[in-house]
C-alpha cells in the first residue's frame, strides 16, 4: 500500500511539531519553510511557566533524523494543480549557495562580507550580513541574494531600474534608453502615462521619497528625440514561418507583436478596428497627457520590424473570428475593455447628449465631436472620469463637473491627476450620485442628484456610501459622460463558443504562458484582467509573447 | 613609480602625521605605462577623498591631478595651485576641515583602518570586473552602483573601525562608546550586536546594569 | 521574499540630493482651448541629480570576499535552485516562520524609539540563541533596563488573542524577572474574562510582576531620545503616566498574505483543511 503523503507548509514550531506527528501516523511527510532553517524555540501562548521550562524547543534533531520527513528550507511553493485526487505542487528551492555540510562554522566569510542587512531571523534587532548563519543554533549558512530589487520585482514587465537610473546618473542616457528597450518596446510613451507600482515600493521612500523612476524613463526617450536620432529595433537574422495574428494594437498586442518579431517571425499581422493605433493610449489616454505624435513614432518603430497592421478591421464584423482560428499558426486576443457601462438610471435612454466617456473620449481623440456648447457632467471617480473632465475643460465647456459617490480619499483616480483638474478649475462634486436625466425636447438639459453619506465599510473594506434622504437636488447641463468603468466586449466570438470565460466576461488564461483553453489562442491585457494600466497589458502581451514561441515551436 | 601602486591606506598615515596636503600626480588616461594603473590609481584617490570628506576632512587636502613627463609647465602650474589651495585651507584640524584637532587624528586613524581593511580593498579591486565583466554572478554595475557600494562600506566601516579602535583601549559599554565616539547609541548597539555575532567581540561582564564588551583577539 | 520586510534597513549617503524633483508644468491658462503636453519634461541637470538619488539596491554584491576566505571551500555561488514537483494527498498549512502582526497604535512609539519593540522582537531577546543570548538589553544604549512594561498593542475586543497575548505577556514578564534583579515589571492591557477566570489568580501571585487593567495610549520622550520613556495610559477611568526603560508590545499574530492566498486556495478550490 502507498504511503500517505503530507505537505507541510510552514517550518516553525507547529510545523515541526504537526510534522511529527504525522509520521507517527505513517505518513511520508514534507515541510516547505521560507527561512533557511528550521524554526526556533518559542514561549508559550496557552499555559503560564516557570522560568526553567521558558522555551518550547521544537524537536529537530529527531525531525532531520527522520527518514520520512523531508525538509525543503528556503523554498517557495510556486504553483498548485489537482490531478486526479492528488495535489501536484511545483516547489522553489532557493540555492543556499553555502555546502553547510562543509561550513565548519569559523563565521570568516560574515566577518569580511561588507553587506549589512536587518537580521530577519531575530526580527531586526541586530544585523546580519549577506552571507550569514540564520540561526544560532541551527546554523544555516547561507548567501541572500534577492533576484531583482524590489522596484524591478514590482514593476510588471521588470525593467532593470537600478541599471537604467544609474546609467542616467552616470550620464549616458542613451544606453539607458537600450536598456529600457530591451524590456519595453513604448518608452516614450510609459514614462508619460504610467501610474509608476515601482516608486510604491521603492527602497528610497523610508528616507524620504521615492526616486522618479517613470519620469526618467521618459527623459531618456525625450534626449533621443531632441538629438534626432532614429532607432532601428532589431530583429535576428534567423527567421521562422508561421503566421500570426493578433487582434487588437493596443499595447498589449503592439508588444507582443514586437516581442514576436524579435524572436523572428515575419508573419505578424495586428488587427485593429479603429483607423489609429494604440488601443487606449490613442483612444482614451489625451493629448495632453501623451501626443499622438510620440505615439504613432513609437508604434512605427515596432511597424519597421515587419509588422504589418490593418486599421479599420473589426473581427467578427469585417473579418470572422474562424478566418484567422483557420489561416493562422497562432492568435493573441489583446482586444481590451472597450464598452462603457450604464449608470442604470431613468432617462439614460431617452435623450441626446448622454454619451459614455469611452466613446467621448475616442470621438474626440478621433476629431469627430462637435463644438463644446453649455455644462459637461461627468460622472465616477476613476482616471476615466478625470480624463474626460479635463478633456471637456479644455473643449470649452462652460463648466465642467464631477460627480463621485464617494470622497476624494476613496477616489481611484490617482492623486496627481485629481489635483491636476481641480487646478484647472474642473468643480469635482464629492459624495453625490446621480439619480435621474432631465431633459426636453429629446436632448439633456440636466440631472437630479442626491447627496450620500459614508456608512458601513463593504466588502472591499471601503465604506458604503448611502443616500441621505430629501437631498436631492439639480444641476443644469447639456453634456452628460457616464464614466463608471469598462467591460469587455466579446460580440465577435460565436454564440457557443468554447472559451473559459470569467463571470466578468474576461477570458480565463494559463498563468505563465498566456493561453487560452482553446490550443493556439493567447490573450493578455484588460481583456483578461478588466480594466487596468497599460504596463500590466504590455506585461500579458509579453507574457503571451514567449507563450506562443513555445507553443509554435514544440509543434 | 607607478600611481597605480599608491596605497590609500599610506595616505590616510601620512595625514595623520599631520600632512596638510597630498597631490597624486599620474600620466594621461591611455598612456599608462602598465595599461590602467592611473585609472586605478584615480579610483583609489576619489574613494580616499569621499572617505575623508565623510570624516570631516577636508577632501582638497587629496587631490589626483594629471600630465606627461614631457610638459614641465604644466607640472609646475599643477603644484602651484595646489600649494596655494593647501595654503588657503590652513593647517590639518583648523578653520579648513570639518572635524577639528586632535579628534582628527582618531579619525584618520580609522580611516587608516579602514583603508587597510580587506573589504575596501578588496571591493575596490573589483572595479574593473565588476563594470565591464560583471561579478561573480555575471551582473554589470553601473558607475554609479559601484560608488553606492562603496560609500555603503565607507559608512558603516568607519565606525567600525573607531569601535574596534575604542575597544583595543579597553573593555566598554555600549553606552560609553557611543559617549566617545559621538556615534548615535542604537547604531553602536547594533554594530556591536553585529560583531558579537561574528565572534569578534564578546561580552565581558555586566557592570551594575552596563554590559562590557570586549575585544576577542583573533588569530592571522 | 523573506529579509524585505517593512523595515528595510538603508544607509543615507551624505552626497545625495534630498528632495525629489518636482516635474515643470505649462501654466494653466496655457492650457484652455487646446491639447499641448501638460508635463515639459526633466531638464538634463535635474534628471541626474533625481537619478543619482537612487539607493542601487543590491544586498550581495557578488564580491566573491567570502568564498576567498573561506578555508573549507564550503561557499559555491554556482549551487542552482532547484524546482521539484510532488504530489500529495494531503496540505497541512502552519503559520511558519514570517512573523506578521496587524498594525497597531502609532503613537506607541515603535520604529520611532529604538527602545520600544514588539513582542516577536522581546521573545528573540529572551531566547538563549537569540542576538545576545538571552541578556536583556535596551536597543537604545544596550544597558539592561531596570523599568520594563509591557503593553497591548490590539485593544480590540478579539477574546482569542486578547488571552493569548496576556498569557504571553505574562510568560516574558516571567523570564524577565529571573533574568534581571530588582526589575520593575508591568504589564497594562484590558483583560479578558477567560484570562481573568483561569490566570489571573496565578500572574498576579508572580513576585514582581504588577498587572494593571487599562489601555496604552501612548509612548513619549521628553526632550531627546536618551531619556526613559514616558507611557501614557488609562486605567480605573483617570489618565496616567510612568517613565520605562524598555517598552515591549504585545501585538496581534496575522497569517502572512502568501500564507493567506494558499489557504483560501485551498479552501475555494480544494476543500482542504487548514491548520
Ligand atoms: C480614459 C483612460 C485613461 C487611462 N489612463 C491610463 C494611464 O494614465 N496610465 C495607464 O497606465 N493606463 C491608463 N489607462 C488604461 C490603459 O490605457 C489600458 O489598460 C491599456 O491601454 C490596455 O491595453 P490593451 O492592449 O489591453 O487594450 P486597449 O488599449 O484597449 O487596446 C485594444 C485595441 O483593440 C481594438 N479592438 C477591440 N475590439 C476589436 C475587434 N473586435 N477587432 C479588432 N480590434 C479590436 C481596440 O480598438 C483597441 O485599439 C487608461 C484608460 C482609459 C480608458
Ligand atoms: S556574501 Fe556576497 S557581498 Fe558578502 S562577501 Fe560574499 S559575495 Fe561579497
Ligand atoms: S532606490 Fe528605489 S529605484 Fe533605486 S534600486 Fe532601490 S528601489 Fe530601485
Ligand atoms: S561558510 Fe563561512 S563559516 Fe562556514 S566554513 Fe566557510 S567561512 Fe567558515
Amino acid at each position: 500500500m502507498d504511503d500517505k503523503t503530507v505537505l507541510i507548509v510552514g517550518g516553525g514550531l507547529d510545523g515541526v511539531r504537526t510534522a511529527l506527528e504525522q509520521v507517527e501516523t505513517g505518513a511520508q511527510v514534507t515541510i516547505v519553510e521560507k527561512f533557511p532553517t528550521l524554526g526556533a524555540e518559542r514561549i508559550p501562548r496557552d499555559r503560564l511557566i516557570r522560568p526553567e521550562q521558558a522555551f518550547i524547543n521544537p524537536d529537530l534533531e529527531k525531525v532531520r533524523d527522520h527518514n520520512n520527513i523531508r525538509i525543503l528550507t528556503y523554498s517557495d511553493i510556486k504553483k498548485i494543480n489537482r490531478d486526479n485526487g492528488k495535489l501536484r505542487v511545483r516547489i522553489l528551492k532557493h540555492s543556499l549557495r553555502v555546502d553547510n555540510s562543509k561550513c565548519n562554522d569559523c563565521k570568516a566569510c560574515i566577518q569580511v562580507c561588507p553587506v549589512n542587512m536587518f537580521d530577519d531571523f531575530d526580527e531586526g534587532l541586530g544585523f546580519r550580513t549577506a552571507v550569514d548563519f540564520c540561526n544560532l543554533a541551527t546554523g544555516g549558512y547561507n548567501i541572500y541574494k534577492e533576484d531583482m530589487p524590489v522596484c524591478q520585482e514590482t514593476c510588471p514587465v521588470n525593467l532593470d531600474i537600478r541599471a537604467y537610473v544609474g546609467l542616467i546618473a552616470d550620464g549616458k542616457h542613451l544606453e539607458s534608453l537600450a536598456k529600457i528597450r530591451e524590456r519595453l518596446p513604448l518608452p516614450g510613451s510609459i514614462g508619460r502615462i504610467c501610474p509608476h507600482p515601482c516608486e510604491t515600493a521603492c527602497n528610497r521612500q523610508y528616507l524620504d521619497e521615492p526616486i522618479s523612476i517613470c519620469f526618467l524613463k521618459r527623459f531618456v526617450s525625450d534626449v533621443e528625440l531632441s538629438q534626432e536620432i532614429e532607432p532601428v529595433y532589431e530583429t535576428p537574422e534567423h527567421k521562422y514561418p508561421e503566421k500570426i495574428a493578433i487582434v487588437g494594437a493596443g499595447p498589449a498586442g503592439l508588444t507582443c507583436a514586437h516581442d514576436l518579431a524579435r524572436l523572428g517571425y515575419e508573419h505578424i499581422k495586428i488587427f485593429e478596428s479603429l483607423p489609429v493605433p494604440g488601443g487606449y493610449l490613442w483612444v482614451g489616454i489625451p493629448e495632453y497627457r501623451l501626443p499622438k505624435k510620440l505615439l504613432q513614432r513609437e508604434v512605427d518603430l515596432i511597424c519597421n520590424m515587419g509588422v504589418e497592421i490593418q486599421y479599420n478591421t473589426r473581427i467578427g464584423k469585417d473579418v470572422a473570428f474562424e478566418n484567422l482560428t483557420n489561416d493562422y499558426d497562432a492568435l493573441f486576443i489583446g482586444i481590451g475593455c472597450h464598452m462603457g457601462l450604464k449608470l442604470r438610471v431613468p432617462g439614460e435612454d431617452d435623450y441626446e447628449g448622454i454619451v459614455d466617456c469611452v466613446t467621448f473620449l475616442r470621438e474626440q481623440a478621433l476629431g469627430n465631436l462637435p463644438k463644446a456648447k453649455g455644462k459637461l457632467i461627468v460622472i465616477g471617480g476613476g482616471n476615466a472620469a478625470i480624463d474626460s473632465a479635463r478633456v471637456g475643460w479644455r473643449m470649452g465647456f462652460d463648466k465642467v463637473y464631477i460627480l463621485y459617490r464617494r470622497t476624494k480619499k476613496e477616489m481611484p483616480a490617482n492623486s496627481w491627476e485629481i489635483d491636476a483638474a481641480e487646478h484647472e478649475g474642473v468643480i469635482l462634486q464629492y459624495l453625490a450620485a446621480p439619480v435621474e436625466i432631465l431633459g426636453e425636447n429629446g436632448k439633456v438639459t440636466g440631472m437630479k442628484c442626491i447627496k450620500m453619506e459614508l456608512g458601513e465599510p463593504d466588502d472591499s473594506g471601503r465604506r458604503r456610501p448611502v443616500p441621505i434622504e430629501g437631498s436631492e437636488y439639480i444641476i443644469d447641463a447639456e453634456t452628460i459622460v457616464p464614466a463608471i468603468s469598462q467591460g469587455t466586449d466579446l460580440r465577435f466570438l460565436d454564440e457557443g463558443h468554447d472559451f473559459d470565460l470569467s463571470r466578468w466576461n474576461t477570458f480565463l488564461i494559463d498563468e505563465e504562458t498566456g493561453a487560452t483553453n482553446i490550443p493556439g489562442v493567447f490573450a493578455g491585457g484588460d481583456v483578461v484582467t478588466g480594466p487596468d494600466i497599460a504596463i500590466r497589458a504590455i506585461a500579458g502581451g509579453k507574457r503571451a509573447a514567449v507563450g506562443i514561441h513555445e507553443y509554435l515551436r514544440s509543434k | 613609480m607607478c600611481t597605480g601602486r599608491i596605497d590609500p591606506a599610506m595616505v590616510a598615515r601620512a595625514f595623520q602625521k599631520r600632512l596638510d596636503g597630498l597631490m597624486v600626480v599620474g600620466c594621461y588616461f591611455g598612456d599608462c605605462h602598465y595599461i590602467s594603473g592611473n585609472v586605478q590609481a584615480k579610483a583609489k584617490i576619489d574613494t580616499t577623498r569621499k572617505l575623508f570628506k565623510h570624516i570631516g576632512v577636508n577632501e582638497e587636502r587629496l587631490a589626483f591631478r594629471q600630465c606627461s613627463s614631457g610638459e614641465a609647465s604644466v607640472f609646475v602650474k599643477l603644484v602651484t595651485e595646489f600649494d596655494e589651495k593647501i595654503r588657503s585651507l590652513g593647517p590639518l584640524g583648523g578653520d579648513g576641515d570639518r572635524v577639528k584637532a586632535p579628534e582628527i587624528f582618531g579619525k584618520l586613524e580609522a580611516a587608516e583602518a579602514v583603508l587597510a581593511g580587506e573589504k575596501i580593498r578588496w571591493v575596490m579591486g573589483k572595479r574593473t570586473p565588476f563594470l565591464e565583466t560583471g561579478n561573480i554572478y555575471g551582473e554589470i554595475f553601473t558607475e554609479h552602483e559601484f560608488n553606492r557600494a562603496m560609500d555603503m562600506i565607507i559608512v558603516e566601516e568607519i565606525e567600525v573601525q573607531e569601535i574596534l579602535a575604542k575597544l583595543k583601549e579597553g573593555a566598554r559599554s555600549v553606552k560609553d562608546l557611543a559617549g566617545d565616539l559621538a556615534i548615535p547609541s542604537e547604531r553602536v548597539f547594533r554594530y556591536i550586536t553585529a560583531l558579537k555575532r561574528k565572534g569578534m567581540v564578546a561580552l565581558d561582564n555586566v557592570a551594575d546594569r552596563s554590559p562590557i564588551f570586549q575585544l576577542v583577539p583573533q588569530e592571522v | 521574499m523573506i529579509y524585505e520586510k517593512e523595515t528595510r534597513y538603508v544607509i543615507p549617503f551624505g552626497d545625495i540630493p534630498s528632495p525629489r524633483a518636482e516635474m515643470p508644468e505649462i501654466s494653466v491658462d496655457e492650457r484652455r482651448e487646446n491639447y499641448t503636453e501638460v508635463e515639459t519634461g526633466f531638464p538634463e541637470k535635474i534628471a541626474v541629480q533625481e537619478a543619482r538619488r537612487c539607493l542601487s539596491c543590491r544586498r550581495c554584491l557578488g564580491c566573491a570576499l567570502c568564498w576567498a576566505e573561506c578555508k573549507p571551500e564550503a561557499i559555491d555561488f554556482d549551487i542552482p535552485d532547484e524546482e521539484l514537483e510532488l504530489e500529495f494527498d494531503d496540505v497541512i498549512i502552519t503559520n511558519g516562520q514570517d512573523n506578521a502582526f496587524y498594525p497597531f497604535n502609532p503613537q506607541l512609539g515603535y520604529g520611532k524609539y529604538p527602545d520600544v519593540i514588539t513582542d516577536l522582537q522581546f521573545e528573540r531577546m529572551l531566547s538563549p540563541t537569540g542576538p545576545f543570548n538571552g541578556m536583556v538589553v535596551s536597543p537604545l544604549d544596550g544597558e539592561i533596563p531596570g523599568r520594563i512594561a509591557v503593553v497591548q498593542g490590539d485593544t480590540g475586543d478579539d477574546e482569542e488573542h486578547l488571552l493569548s497575548s496576556l498569557i504571553l505577556g505574562v510568560n516574558q514578564s516571567v523570564i524577565a524577572l529571573d533574568k534581571i534583579k530588582d526589575l520593575e515589571m508591568v504589564l497594562i492591557s484590558p483583560l479578558c474574562e477567560s484570562f481573568q477566570e483561569k490566570f489571573f489568580a496565578e500572574a498576579e501571585k508572580i513576585p514582581g510582576l504588577q498587572i494593571i487593567e487599562g489601555s496604552p495610549e501612548s509612548v513619549e520622550k521628553e526632550r531627546d531620545t536618551k531619556e526613559p520613556l514616558l507611557l501614557k495610559y488609562s486605567a480605573d477611568g483617570e489618565n496616567k503616566q510612568k517613565a520605562f526603560d524598555l517598552i515591549v508590545i504585545l501585538t496581534k499574530p496575522k497569517i502572512s498574505p502568501e500564507l493567506e492566498s494558499l489557504s483560501n486556495l485551498f479552501w475555494t478550490e480544494f476543500g482542504m483543511h487548514v491548520f
